[in-house]
C-alpha cells in the first residue's frame, strides 16, 4: 500500500464496509470463476474476450487474465479475422491500456501488454506500414502524458526507451536530447532526465553524430547552471561526475575543480562541493600525479584529508564511509 | 505511532501476518490473489526472523503451495488457476526450502524446463513464456537453481554479462539495458551476482557511496537520488551493503527508528512510512532491514537470499556478506 493513509476503524465500521462490499465482492468472485473456467476450457470466444475486459478494469495486477486475453486474440479472434479487423482490435486495446495506465501508472502488466499489443499490429494496409507507424507514433505521445503526470516513473522511461529504440520510423536522436532539455528545465531534480540525457549523449557520440569533447563542455555549462540554482540537489551533481568520468582529461578536470571552488566559497557548507572536490582530487591524483610531481600529490591529499574530516561534522550519518576513504588515502 | 517509537511490537506483528487468511469476506483479499504466493513469503520469512515460524501451519502453507503448481506450463502461480511465473515459482521454492520440504517438487524438471527455458540469447531472464524481461527475473533465476542445487546447468558468463550491461556510471544497476539505477535493481544484480561469486562486476566504493546517500534526513532510505523515503528500501539498499560491507555507512540508529515509526502499534504490521496503511510487503522488508541492522531479539538474515541465514548456512550456500552485529537491547 505505498501512500495510503492509515485510518483508525472501529469494528463496527469494518463490519459495515465488508457490508457494503459483500455485492461487489459477490460480482467480482463469479466474474473471475467464469473467466478462469472458461480459460481451462481453452475457450477463445468474443464473449470470454470481453468478460476479460470487465476483470481487468476492476483488477488490472490479474496477470493471469492478462494472459488469457492475448491466447484469445491469437487462438481466436485473429484466426478469422482480416488485417484490417486485427489492427482495429489492437488499436482497442491500446485505447483500453491507456486508461487503466491513467489509473494504474505502475502496473508492469499494462506497460507488458501494450509492448505484446504494438509487436502484434500487422502490416498494412495493403503493401504500406501505415497501421504499424500510425500506433507507434501515437505511443510516443501516450508516454509523454504519463511523463507529465510523473516526471521520474521509471516504467515510462523505460518504455519510452524500447518505443525510441523499436518503432518504425526513427526519430533522430537529437529530437530525444531536447526532450531531455525540457523536462530538466522543468526541474533540475529531475534525475531520470538527466539520466536519460546521458544515454543519448553515449549514443550520439558512439555512431559520430556529436563530437564527444564538444558536448562535452556545453554539459558542463547546463549541469553547472543546475549545481548553482540548488547546490543539494543530488542530481545535476551525479550527472556532473558522469560527464568527469574517469577524468583523464586533466585540462577539464582542473578548471571544473576551480569552478567548484568558486561555488564553494559562496556555500561554504555545501556537502556537495565538498565531496565532489574530494572525489576530482582524487582522480588527479590517480590520472595525473605522475606530471606534476611528489609535493603537489601531497598537497592535494591533505586537502583531501582535510575536506573529509569537514564532511564528517557536516554529514554526520555519513562519517564512517568518510573514515574509510581517509584511511584508504593515508594507506597510499 | 509517530516517530517516538522505540521498540518492535513483535507480538502485534506476529498477530497481524496470522490475521492475513481471515479476511476471505474481504475484497482486498481477493484482489491481491495475484501475489498469494509472494504475500506468504513475506509472511513466512518475517515469522521466522521474529522466532515465530510456528504461527503459520506447515503442513497448510505447503499443501497451498503444492496447490499453485501449473504442470502445463511446468512452475508455480501466484495462486491456484493461476499462470505460472517466475516471480511466484521463486517463492514458491523459498516457502518449501523454509519448510525443508523441497523433496515435493520434481528439482531437475524445474530447474532446466522451466527456469533455465526462460532465458533469452542476451543472457537476461524473462518471467513467463510471454517474454517480459527484467534484471529480477534473472535473480529468481539464479536464486531458485541456487536453492535447487542445479546452479551448475547455468550459462553463467552469459548471465552476468547481461548483469554487466545494466550498469550505470554510478555503480548501480536498472531493470534491463539503459534503465536508470533503481535500488530494488541494485538488490536483485548484487544478490545474483554474489550467488555466482562474481563481485568483481561491481564499483564497491562508487556503489557503497550511491547507496550511502539514498538515507535521507529523517533516517529512511529512498530508492533513486532525490525521491521519498520508503520502508521497503531499507532492505533493497541494506542487503546490497551488507554484501559489499559497507553497512557501516549510514547511521543505523536512525534507520532503526524510522522503521519502528512506520509500525502500526494497535494492528500490528509496518508500512511504507509512518502513518500510512500497512501491508504484509512493508512488514516483511521492515523487519528484515532491522535484523540486517542488529536489532535485539531478531534471527539473522541472509541478505542474499533473503531468507533466515541458518537455513541457507546448513545448505552451504553463505557469501561473505556481513550484517552489523545483533545488540543486546
Amino acid at each position: 500500500m505505498h501512500g495510503a493513509r492509515r485510518t483508525r476503524q472501529t469494528p463496527e465500521a469494518i463490519a459495515a464496509r465488508k457490508q457494503r462490499e459483500q455485492s461487489k465482492l459477490k460480482d467480482y468472485l463469479s466474474l473471475t470463476e467464469d473467466v478462469i473456467a472458461r480459460r481451462k476450457k481453452s475457450d477463445w470466444s468474443k464473449d470470454s474476450f470481453d468478460l476479460t475486459t470487465r476483470v481487468l478494469q476492476i483488477n488490472p495486477e490479474f496477470y493471469t487474465v492478462w494472459n488469457y486475453r492475448r491466447n484469445i486474440m491469437s487462438y481466436g479472434l485473429f484466426v478469422e479475422s482480416s488485417p484490417e479487423s486485427i489492427n482495429d482490435l489492437l488499436s482497442d486495446d491500446l485505447s483500453m491500456t491507456t486508461m487503466a495506465l491513467k489509473a494504474h501508472p505502475k502496473v508492469y502488466w499494462i506497460w507488458n501488454h501494450r509492448r505484446w499489443c504494438l509487436e502484434n499490429v500487422p502490416d498494412g494496409p495493403g503493401d504500406s506500414h501505415d497501421w504499424k507507424k500510425a500506433n507507434w507514433n501515437r505511443e510516443l505521445a501516450v508516454v509523454e502524458k504519463m511523463l507529465d503526470a510523473d516526471a521520474r516513473n521509471f516504467h515510462a522511461w523505460n518504455y519510452r526507451r524500447y518505443v525510441l529504440a523499436n518503432m518504425p520510423e526513427r526519430r533522430p536522436e537529437a529530437a530525444e536530447l531536447a526532450y531531455t532539455t525540457r523536462k530538466i528545465e522543468a526541474n533540475f531534480s529531475n534525475f531520470s532526465a538527466w539520466h536519460q540525457r546521458s544515454k543519448v549523449y553515449t549514443s550520439l557520440w558512439e555512431s559520430g553524430q556529436l563530437n564527444r569533447e564538444k558536448s562535452i563542455r556545453d554539459e558542463l555549462e547546463l549541469v553547472k547552471n543546475a549545481m548553482y540554482t540548488d547546490p543539494n540537489d543530488q542530481s545535476a551533481w551525479l550527472y556532473h561526475r558522469w560527464l568527469i568520468g574517469s577524468g583523464n582529461d586533466r585540462e577539464i578536470l582542473e578548471s571544473e575543480i576551480t569552478a567548484i571552488e568558486e561555488l564553494l566559497e559562496e556555500q561554504p557548507d555545501s556537502k556537495w562541493c565538498i565531496e565532489s572536490l574530494v572525489h576530482y582530487k582524487r582522480l588527479l591524483i590517480k590520472n595525473h600525479s605522475a606530471e606534476f610531481g611528489a609535493e603537489q600529490t601531497k598537497g592535494l591529499l591533505s586537502q583531501c584529508v582535510s575536506f573529509l574530516l569537514q564532511l564528517q561534522t557536516l554529514d554526520p550519518p555519513r562519517r564512517n564511509m568518510y573514515q574509510d576513504i581517509v584511511d584508504t588515502l593515508s594507506a597510499t | 505511532m509517530a516517530a517516538s517509537e522505540t521498540q518492535l511490537y513483535v507480538d502485534k506483528h506476529v498477530a497481524y501476518i496470522k490475521s492475513l487468511g481471515d479476511n476471505k469476506d474481504d475484497l482486498t483479499y481477493h484482489m491481491t490473489a495475484h501475489l498469494r504466493m509472494n504475500a506468504i513469503y513475506w509472511g513466512l520469512t518475517a515469522l521466522c526472523i521474529m522466532g515465530h515460524k510456528e504461527a503459520l501451519d506447515r503442513e497448510e502453507m505447503i499443501d497451498f503451495v503444492m496447490s499453485c503448481w501449473d504442470d502445463e506450463a511446468g512452475g508455480f502461480g501466484a495462486h491456484p488457476d493461476h499462470d505460472a511465473h517466475l516471480l511466484a515459482t521463486t517463492s514458491a521454492i523459498q516457502i518449501l526450502v523454509t519448510h525443508d520440504a523441497l523433496d515435493r517438487v520434481d528439482k531437475a524438471r524445474v530447474a532446466r524446463l522451466v527456469i533455465l527455458s526462460l532465458q533469452q540469447p542476451s543472457g537476461v531472464f524473462a518471467g513467463d513464456s510471454f517474454g517480459e524481461i527484467d534484471t529480477r527475473f534473472s535473480y529468481c533465476a539464479v536464486n531458485s537453481l541456487s536453492l535447487l542445487g542445479c546452479l551448475s546447468d547455468l550459462d553463467v558468463e552469459k548471465t552476468v554479462s547481461y548483469i554487466r550491461a545494466c550498469r550505470n556510471y554510478d555503480g548501480g544497476f536498472g531493470n534491463c539495458i539503459g534503465a536508470e539505477t533503481h535500488a530494488g535493481q541494485v538488490f536483485v544484480c548484487v544478490a545474483a551476482l554474489a550467488i555466482l561469486d562474481r563481485l568483481d562486476e561491481v564499483d564497491h566504493e562508487t556503489l557503497g557511496w550511491w547507496l550511502a546517500e539514498r538515507q535521507l534526513p529523517n533516517g529512511g532510505l529512498n530508492g533513486r537520488p532525490e525521491k521519498l523515503e520508503d520502508v521497503c528500501y531499507s532492505f533493497w539498499c541494506l542487503s546490497a551493503m551488507s554484501i559489499l560491507d559497507k553497512l557501516s555507512w549510514i547511521d543505523s540508529d536512525k534507520l532503526i527508528s524510522f522503521v519502528l515509526s512506520a509500525q502500526d502499534s494497535e494492528g500490528g504490521g509496518i508500512a511504507d512510512r509512518p502513518g500510512d496503511m500497512v501491508d504484509v510487503f512493508h512488514t516483511h522488508f521492515g523487519i528484515a532491514g532491522l535484523s540486517l541492522l542488529g536489532y535485539p531479539g531478531l534471527i539473522d538474515l541472509d541478505p542474499v537470499y533473503c531468507m533466515p541465514a541458518h537455513i541457507i548456512e546448513a545448505m552451504g550456500l553463505r557469501k561473505g556478506w556481513k550484517a552489523l552485529p545483533r545488540r543486546k537491547t
